[in-house]
């Protein structure tokens, strides 16, 4: 694999990530506020995206008009979708989630399966079966080298505009007086009520701001890959909550830090044509330093993850982790085992060495996954594994941090 | 001048009566103490009061409307605030935030002004931050310092207990529910705490407090209110009801009593 391959993989699964963190947030923050996964989301997404090209295609968007009323056309239709799908994704709360909220907690749950299931065949019934195009002159062209990787100006514009979004609802989360009645709803509820603060409104607004996020998700995917159908949303929808999940569900960060490992974990997966034993390296190096990470102690974390000389300057304890862990990296099953009998005597160094077998059972299942890869298809693995990557990526930050990367956001009721 | 009247307030749960045709009333510039054994129905009152319950039968007049099939949040903004017997404060949050989204019914600014960050937004947070931390430093010092940026989980079972206060302070409310605000807290903090309330009063609040503590019943309030099986069994000065048999006879059963 040269360079520029990897340089592309990685631009490209931070396009993708970006996009997962969009739709990931809608996710992450229902369930913040209601603790309900919102499973329509994802064909919210699509309805987004549909209305977003729906507009373009019926304003006429054409090569020949000028660039400012092109970038002027293609905001309108942004704002038109977004309008549109943020009065959707409230209608859905207010008439199929707040009539059951005081049910038991699966009711609302297959509500918004139902809802989702209706949203999709609505998009049939209106839209029909065919995908629709996003006209070719509402997306912009070219390409900015970057490290011989070729860019696309739209990845870049994607990139930098959803981390523009994502500031800013940070900001607006942390700071003024509506998130932190957003905050203190999903805290407790009938304490912010207390508060006077309307909490079927912030509930509202969660949905609103979730749906309009989904909308510019939609959108800049129909312009990334020129084409939406009926049920993308459904693929997107479980990989964004995967995300939200990854990262720890209900928290902010953690959705956007989630969306990214998914997007890169997906191109590097399928895009890499290394030799088996980089792979072998490159995938037990992400557990082992997931797991190290998840071993010290919190305040040494920060400076291990920056600072690879003070990993190895801890007390006695945290010295046997790290060689626990350097065991794990070469050596999978047998180095587990072989700690194991070679310092049984001591109980607390004996749970390490459980953890270490965990580890070596994951290096040796990725061992024996690579080696089929090899087997089978000549150091290539095929698109079509993509979401099987997916999903192992989750399974595997989940065996070993349950709450996901960031931690389940658990509000603290004190 | 009566600010709370609450006329044959009741409430059932299954068959059993929470609280049963109680009638209860607190003029403004008061502090009227509920005392009852557990389970007598201080807390049930509480919450009806509130809103988060709805009575079966009777009224609960708050400066002379009824507050009966309002919203708790509608309540609060009647000028009606409370604090919990087990806390309920945002552990997430910090101190200084906490307050401040107690003040959040006061404040103005909507989506859109906070999206576009206006100077009226700025002003109006600014003020916010000032008068919370003004209400914070009740507690002189306590709260105030380095501590009005931790979270509000990191601190001290008492301090919670006291920012509590502090956040439903924050709007301003005219009467103040404190469900034992001294519960959990040493005998020196408990004192503190009685004098606190009172130089709470003296800023202009009526206050409702139900409190187990005899010594912050009888040093604190002006009434005291006795309850037992949800009804109310005695009422007057703090001395005379703890001196009541009937009260004395909930507390301590009537061989208790005998012996008492």
């Amino acid at each position: 694999m040269g360079f520029e391959t990897f340089v592309g993989l990685t631009l490209s699964g931070l396009t993708v990530g970006m996009i997962y963190a969009l739709v990931a947030l809608g996710y992450t923050m229902v369930y913040g506020v209601l603790k309900l996964i919102n499973f329509a989301h994802g064909e919210i997404f699509t309805v987004g995206g549909y209305l977003g090209a729906t507009f373009l295609i019926w304003i006429g968007i054409e090569d020949g008009i000028p660039l400012p009323l092109k970038i002027l056309y293609v905001i309108l239709a942004f704002l038109f979708s977004m309008i549109l799908t943020a009065t959707l994704g409230w209608s859905v709360e207010r008439f199929a989630y707040r009539p059951l909220r005081k049910m038991t907690r699966i009711a609302p749950l297959l509500s918004a399966i139902g809802v989702s299931i209706f949203l999709q065949n609505l998009i049939l019934l209106v839209f029909g079966v065919d995908p629709i195009i996003m006209p070719v002159a509402a997306i912009p062209e070219g390409y900015i080298p970057v490290f011989g990787a070729n860019f696309r100006y739209l990845a870049v514009i994607i990139i930098v505009f959803s981390l523009i979004l994502m500031g800013g609802l940070t900001l607006f989360i942390k700071k003024t007086r509506l998130g932190k009645a957003m905050r203190a709803t999903s805290q407790d509820r009938e304490a912010a009520e207390m508060m006077g603060i309307n909490t079927n409104m912030t509930i509202s607004l969660t949905f609103i701001i979730g749906s309009a996020l989904a909308a510019i998700a939609g959108i800049l995917v129909a312009m990334y890959y020129g084409t939406l159908k009926f049920d993308t949303g459904f693929l997107y929808g479980i990989k964004a909550f995967t995300a939200a999940v990854l990262g720890g569900i209900g928290n902010i960060p953690g959705a956007v830090i989630g969306a990214l490992v998914l997007g890169l974990a997906e191109n590097y997966g399928v895009g890499l044509k290394l030799g088996i034993l980089a792979y072998f390296f490159i995938l037990g190096l992400i557990v082992g330093l997931a797991y190290q990470f998840y071993f010290l102690p919190r305040e040494a974390r920060k400076k291990a993850l920056f600072n690879l000389a003070d990993r190895f300057s801890y007390d006695e304890g945290s010295l046997s982790k790290v060689k626990i862990l350097n065991y794990c990296y070469y050596g999978g099953w047998i180095s587990g085992f072989y700690f194991l009998f070679k310092e049984r005597r001591d109980s607390l160094v004996r749970i390490h060495a459980r953890q270490a077998i965990r580890v070596g059972f994951a290096n040796t299942f990725l061992f024996l996954v690579t080696l089929i890869f090899f087997l089978n298809s000549n150091y290539k693995i095929s698109s079509e594994w993509q979401n099987g990557i997916t999903f192992l990526v989750l399974m595997l930050v989940l065996i070993f941090k349950p709450a996901g990367i960031l931690g389940e956001h658990i509000p603290e009721k004190v | 001048m009566v600010l709370l009247e609450t006329i044959n307030l009741t409430k059932y749960f299954g068959g059993i009566s929470a609280v049963k045709k109680f009638n209860f009333k607190i003029n403004e510039g008061e502090i009227v103490s509920i005392i009852g054994p557990n389970g007598s129905g201080k807390t049930t009152f509480f919450n009806l009061v509130s809103g988060l319950y709805k009575p079966d039968s009777g009224d609960i007049l708050f400066e002379g409307e009824s507050l009966v099939g309002l919203r708790p949040d509608q309540i609060s903004n009647k000028g009606i605030a409370r604090t919990y017997q087990t806390l309920r404060i945002f552990g997430n949050m910090t101190v200084l935030e906490n307050v401040l989204v107690g003040m959040h019914p006061r404040l103005q600014s909507n989506f859109f002004h906070s999206l576009l960050h206006t100077l009226k937004v700025r002003r109006e947070e600014k003020e916010a931050r000032e008068e919370a931390i003004k209400i914070l430093s009740y507690f002189k010092g306590r709260l105030t310092g380095p501590r009005l940026n931790h979270p509000a989980s990191s601190l001290s079972y008492a301090n919670r207990r006291r920012l509590e206060i502090c956040r439903a302070l924050a709007n301003h409310p005219k009467l103040l529910l404190l469900d034992e605000p001294a519960a959990g807290m040493n005998p020196s903090e408990t004192i503190e705490m009685m004098e606190q309330i009172k130089e709470i009063r003296d800023k202009g609040y009526t206050i409702i407090l139900i409190e187990h503590d005899m010594k912050v019943v009888m040093g604190a309030s002006d009434r005291v209110v006795a309850m037992d099986h949800g009804e109310k069994i005695a009422e007057g000065g703090a001395l005379e009801v703890a001196r009541n048999p009937l009260v004395i006879e909930a507390y301590l059963g009537k061989k208790g009593a005998q012996i008492a």
